[in-house]
C-alpha cells in the first residue's frame, strides 16, 4: 500500500504540482484546498477510528502556512492530535515564521520555491525519523525489504554490495525522479569522497545486471539516472 | 549674559543716573536756598544791629573818654546786641572783635558800603559766612559792622543728605535687582518649558507639546510652536503610514510573486527531472504558461499603480460622461458577453475634468470586479448621476468585516476564486488611487449574497461644468 501524504495548499497550481510529484515518487497524495477542509478531515478520522474512514492514516502532512479558513499554524494542534508529522511549505521565509513553525512542532520548514528532489528527500528524512518510512519497496518483480536490508527478485534473494543496496534504495525511494551523478555521490559515498562520477556509473551497471533493471534504471542525458516503474 | 542680568544692570544704571542727577540738583538747590536764607537773616540782623548801633554810637558818650572806657563801652554795647559774632570796625581799625575769627583785611572796601555785601569763605573744614555793612552814623568816625557766622552745618547737612540719598539709592537698586531677577525668572519660565518641549520633540517625542498658558508674547510663541508640532506630528504620522503601506505592499508583492514562481520552478523542475505521465506533462506546461501570464498581468497592473505616483503622466480634460460610458460599454461588451453577462448603463452627468485613460481604467476595473463576483446571466449596472458614478452587481458580495480591507493592495477576499478569475488583488487599490487623482472618493456598499455597489463620488461639481 502506498504511503498517504496530506497536502494542504490553497493555490491549485502548486497543489497539483506537489500531488503530481508525490504520485510519481510512489506516494498517495490527499489534497485539501483550505484549512477548514483539512481540519474536518482530521476530526472525522478521529471520530471514526483509525481504519474506518477509508484507507490508511496519512503518514505526513505538507502544509502551507497562509491558508483560507484556518492557517497552517492553527492547524498544528489538529495534526498533533491525529499524530501526523507536519512539514510546512510556505512562501514566508522570514526567520520568525520559521522559528514559530518549528517551535509549534513542525518537523521541517520548506520555503517556496522549492525543488522537487529537495522536497522528496526532506519528506523521506522526516518519515524515517518518525518511524513511518516504508518497510517494503516494490518495483516490478523486485522487492526491497528496508528492515531486513535484503533484496529479492521473483522471490529469490539477490546479493548486493552495501553501496549497491544504498544506491538502489536512494533511487527507489524517490522513483521517477532524476538524480545527478554528483548528488548520488554525495548521498551514498559521502561528501568527503574523492572519486570520479565513473564510480556511480559502475555501480549502476552492477544494479542493472543483477536485477535485470536495464529498462528500469534509465540514463537521463545531461542529468543522471532515474528509476522508473 | 543672561537676560535678567542685562535688565537688572540697565535698570540700576538708569536708577543711578536719575537719582544722582535729581538728588544732586535738589541738594544743591537746597544748599543755595539755605545759604540765601542764612545770608538774608544775617543781613537783616546786621542791618538792624547796625542801625541800633548807630543810634547808640551817635547818642553815646564816646567822645572824650579814654580808649579803655571807649572799648568797654563798645564791648558792652555789642554784647547788648547779642552775639559774639560781630566785629566792629572804626575807620578801618578793628574796634571790637567778639568772634573767634580774625578779620584778614579790616580796610576792605566791601564793608564800607551802605548796602553791605556778603561772602562765604572756606577755612579748613569750616564754611564761614562774612557779611559786612557801614554803620549808618551821621558824621564822626565811620564805623563798619561785620557779621561772621559759621555755616558749616549747612554743608554737613548736605553731605549727610547725600549719604542718606546714596543709601536709599543702593537699597532701591538692590530691591530693583531682586525684583527684576524674580520677574524675569517668572517671565522666562514658559521659555524654559518651550525649550524643553523643543528638545523632547527633537528627540522623537512627537506628541509632546509646550505647556504654556500665559497670555503674553511668549504664550503666542508657544501657541505657534504647538501648532508647528501638531503639523509635524501629523506629517510624520502620515509619512510613516505611507511608508508602512509601501512596506506592506512590497511584502505582499514578493509573496504574490513567490506563488507563481513556485509553480513555474516546480513544474519545469518536474518536467526536467521527473518521469510523469504524458498528460501530466501537458498539465505542467499549461500551468507554467498560466502562471507566466499571471505574472504578466501582475506586472502590468503594478506598472499602472507605479505610474500613478507620478502626477505628470495625468492629463486632465473636460470629457462628456455619456461618451465615456458608451466607450467603456463598447470595450466591455465582448468580454461580458463571453461570460453570459450584460452591462446596463445610464448616464445623466455632464462633463467632468478627468484623465480619460485613467477613468476608463477605473470603470473597467470596477465592472470586471462586478463580473468576477457575478454568475452567467447576471447584469451589471453602470450609472452616472449628479456627482457620483455607481457600478452595481448582484454577485456574491463582500463580507462586512472585509469591506474596509478590499482596497488594500493584494488583498483578496476569496483568493482561490479571485485567482481563477485572473485577479491579483490590485484592481481596487488602483481604483482608489485614480479616484484620488480626480479628487474623488470610493464608497463601497456590499451585502453577502445580494451584491456590491461601488460609488465614485466626485466633489460637488461647479455650475459651469454642468452643460
Amino acid at each position: 500500500m502506498k504511503t498517504r501524504i496530506l497536502v494542504v495548499e490553497d493555490d491549485s497550481s502548486i497543489s497539483e504540482l506537489i500531488c503530481m510529484n508525490l504520485e510519481a515518487a510512489g506516494y498517495e497524495p490527499l489534497p485539501f484546498m483550505d484549512g477548514l477542509a483539512a481540519e474536518q478531515f482530521l476530526k472525522q478520522k478521529d471520530q471514526d477510528g483509525k481504519e474506518a474512514a477509508g484507507g490508511e492514516i496519512p503518514a505526513l502532512a505538507l502544509v502551507d502556512v497562509m491558508l483560507p479558513g484556518k492557517d497552517g499554524f492553527e492547524l498544528m494542534e489538529d495534526f498533533q492530535k491525529a499524530q501526523i508529522p507536519v512539514i510546512y511549505l510556505t512562501a514566508k521565509d522570514d526567520v520568525l515564521s520559521k522559528v514559530h513553525g518549528l517551535k509549534a512542532g513542525a518537523e521541517d520548514y520548506i520555503v517556496k520555491p522549492f525543488e522537487v528532489l529537495e522536497l522528496l528527500v526532506r519528506m523521506e528524512k522526516v518519515l524515517k525519523r518518525t518511524g513511518r518510512s516504508r518497510k517494503l519497496i516494490q518495483i516490478r518483480d523486485v522487492t526491497i525489504d528496508l528492515t531486513e536490508h535484503s533484496v529479492t527478485r521473483g522471490g529469490e534473494r539477490v546479493a548486493l554490495k552495501p553501496l549497491e543496496y544504498e544506491l538502489l534504495v536512494t533511487l527507489a525511494s524517490s522513483r521517477n525522479v532524476a538524480f545527478s551523478r554528483e548528488e548520488l555521490l554525495n548521498r551514498i559515498w559521502g561528501v568527503d569522497y574523492v572519486g570520479e562520477t565513473r564510480t556511480v556509473d559502475v555501480h549502476i551497471g552492477q544494479l542493472r545486471k543483477k536485477l535485470g533493471f536495464h529498462q528500469v534504471i534509465r540514463t537521463i542525458s545531461k542529468t543522471g539516472y532515474r528509476l522508473e516503474d | 549674559m543672561k537676560l535678567w542680568v542685562k535688565l537688572a544692570l540697565t535698570t540700576v544704571l538708569v536708577l543711578l543716573a536719575a537719582t544722582l542727577s535729581t538728588g544732586a540738583a535738589m541738594l544743591y538747590q537746597t544748599l543755595l536756598y539755605n545759604q540765601e536764607k542764612t545770608m538774608e537773616s544775617g543781613h537783616q540782623q546786621l542791618a538792624s544791629t547796625a542801625y541800633a548801633l548807630a543810634r547808640e554810637l551817635e547818642n553815646g558818650p564816646l567822645t572824650g573818654y579814654s580808649e579803655a572806657t571807649k572799648n568797654s563801652y563798645v564791648n558792652y554795647t555789642m554784647k547788648k546786641f547779642g552775639a559774639s559774632k560781630y566785629i566792629l570796625i572804626e575807620d578801618g581799625e578793628v574796634l571790637c572783635n567778639m568772634t573767634p575769627f580774625d578779620l584778614a583785611d579790616s580796610r576792605d572796601e566791601r564793608w564800607q558800603q551802605q548796602e553791605g555785601s556778603a561772602v562765604i569763605q572756606k577755612s579748613g573744614e569750616q564754611y564761614i559766612l562774612i557779611e559786612g555793612q557801614k554803620v549808618p552814623t551821621s558824621g564822626g568816625s565811620s564805623y563798619a559792622l561785620v557779621l561772621v557766622q559759621d555755616i558749616s552745618a549747612l554743608y554737613q547737612d548736605m553731605k549727610r543728605q547725600m549719604v542718606f540719598g546714596l543709601w536709599i539709592l543702593a537699597d532701591a537698586a538692590a530691591i530693583a535687582m531682586l525684583l527684576i531677577f524674580l520677574m524675569t525668572r517668572r517671565i522666562l519660565k514658559p521659555l524654559r518649558e518651550l525649550q524643553k518641549a523643543a528638545m523632547d520633540i527633537s528627540e522623537g517625542m512627537l506628541t509632546r507639546r509646550a505647556r504654556v498658558r500665559t497670555k503674553d508674547e511668549i504664550g503666542v510663541v508657544a501657541d505657534a510652536f504647538n501648532r508647528m508640532a501638531d503639523k509635524i506630528e501629523s506629517q510624520v504620522t502620515e509619512l510613516s503610514q505611507v511608508s508602512e503601506q509601501r512596506r506592506q505592499m512590497l511584502g505582499s508583492l514578493t509573496h504574490e510573486l513567490k506563488t507563481p514562481m513556485t509553480s513555474i520552478i516546480g513544474y519545469s523542475d518536474t518536467l526536467l527531472h521527473v518521469n510523469v505521465r504524458k498528460e501530466q506533462q501537458q498539465r505542467a506546461l499549461w500551468h507554467i504558461k498560466e502562471e507566466c501570464s499571471r505574472l504578466e498581468r501582475l506586472s502590468s497592473k503594478l506598472m499602472n499603480l507605479m505610474g500613478l505616483y507620478e502626477n505628470d503622466s495625468v492629463s486632465m480634460e473636460e470629457i462628456s460622461m455619456e461618451e465615456l460610458f458608451a466607450h467603456v460599454a463598447q470595450m466591455e461588451k465582448y468580454h461580458l458577453e463571453q461570460m453570459g453577462m450584460r452591462l446596463d448603463y445610464r448616464c445623466s452627468m455632464g462633463k467632468i475634468r478627468m484623465d480619460r485613460d485613467l477613468m476608463e481604467s477605473l470603470l473597467i476595473n470596477l465592472i470586471d470586479n462586478g463580473a468576477k463576483a457575478s454568475k452567467a446571466g447576471d447584469e451589471i449596472f453602470l450609472e452616472g448621476q449628479g456627482n457620483r458614478i455607481t457600478v452595481r452587481d448582484k454577485g456574491c458580495g463582500i463580507p462586512e468585516d472585509e469591506i474596509g480591507r478590499v482596497t488594500e493592495a493584494f488583498y483578496m477576499v476569496d483568493k482561490a476564486r479571485s485567482r481563477k478569475a485572473g485577479g491579483c488583488g490590485l484592481g481596487l487599490a488602483l481604483c482608489v488611487m485614480i479616484a484620488r487623482l480626480h479628487g474623488a472618493e470610493l464608497e463601497i456598499h456590499s451585502k453577502v449574497g445580494e451584491g456590491t455597489k461601488v460609488c465614485v463620488v466626485f466633489p460637488e461639481i461647479r455650475e459651469e461644468s454642468i452643460s
